[in-house]
């Protein structure tokens, strides 16, 4: 469950801008399935980091290719690195939200450009006869699985804010001034 | 390029500053610079693949790196390192930090002292 093959892999990086795949797509491909071999002996907890990090940084990669190529000024790329600092503001929430939010249009827009591409493209080849799409499909299981993973995420902070382990009632108990 | 046209990259993210560095001692393929980032910040900065050849990207388009074909490798596999103006610049970078770091220093001791 917790694990992207090396084909979902190469189909996140349709996301990427064509020329930017044409140079850097199968090194990447080469240096995630090394790094996916590595981590394959891990535990659950570290494969699912793993997963996590390259998928948002598959989309995050592929929003700042776009950006670029838009003509936007050059932005170094800072995420993700594995620790999260936390302010003394309780902040998390409304980054993650906002981080989904960015990532959920960054996917819409990859959908809308797929399915143009596909309209341009005649669904009957002379050579191998009719062509049949199934980015839908596969787009699909991943907007399911988005869902699933946001629910799950939901649910445990649920549970933590009703253990009250979340960091929301510490940070309330805090006092700014000195005891 | 011109200090000033440098002086508009710095400072650089931390994830960037490590590529660099890992590339400084010796030229590296992808995933030898994953795990040098990852051995130089105790394991602390941990990049992604698409993280990675973003930053690569951009270094190569402003030629502070090059890219080539490993001569030892049975496969072509690509390799990277730094430009001599890639190298100057990081000097300039360090040198900023150092100036930074020993400025806090002389300001953390008086306030202690």
């Amino acid at each position: 469950m917790f694990s992207i093959s090396v084909n979902i892999y190469r189909q996140l990086l349709l996301l990427y801008p064509a020329s930017h795949r044409q140079v850097f797509g199968e090194e990447m491909i080469a240096v995630f399935g090394a790094m996916q071999a590595e981590t394959a002996s891990k535990g659950v907890v570290a494969r699912s980091l793993f997963c996590v990090r390259e998928a948002a940084g598959v989309v995050t990669g592929a929003l700042l290719e776009h950006w670029r190529a838009l003509g936007g000024d050059p932005v170094w790329p800072t995420f993700p690195i594995r620790r999260f600092t936390m302010r003394t503001e309780f902040r998390f929430p409304k980054a993650t939200a906002v981080l989904m939010t960015i990532i959920l249009a960054g996917v819409m827009v990859a959908i809308k450009q797929g399915e143009a591409i596909v309209a341009s493209v005649p669904h009957v080849s002379e050579a191998v006869g009719t062509i049949h799409p199934v980015h839908s499909v596969f787009l699909g299981g991943i907007m399911l699985t988005l869902a699933f993973f946001y629910a799950v995420g939901l649910i445990g902070w649920a549970i933590l804010f009703a253990m009250r382990r979340s960091g929301v009632h510490r940070l309330a108990e805090t006092s700014a001034g000195p005891k | 390029m011109s200090l000033e046209a440098i002086m508009e990259f710095l400072p650089l993210t931390e994830p960037v500053l490590l590529i660099l560095l890992s590339l400084a001692g010796q030229p590296r393929h992808g995933y030898s610079i994953l795990k040098d980032v990852e051995r130089m910040s105790d394991g602390r900065v941990v990049l992604s693949t698409g993280t990675l050849y973003g930053a690569l990207r951009r270094l190569l388009d402003e030629e502070w790196i090059e890219r080539f074909e490993e001569q030892d490798s049975s496969r072509g596999r690509q390799a990277y390192r730094l430009t001599p103006q890639g190298r100057r610049n990081l000097r300039l970078e360090v040198g900023r930090m150092k100036h930074l770091t020993r400025l806090a220093s002389l300001r953390i001791t008086g306030k202690e002292a």
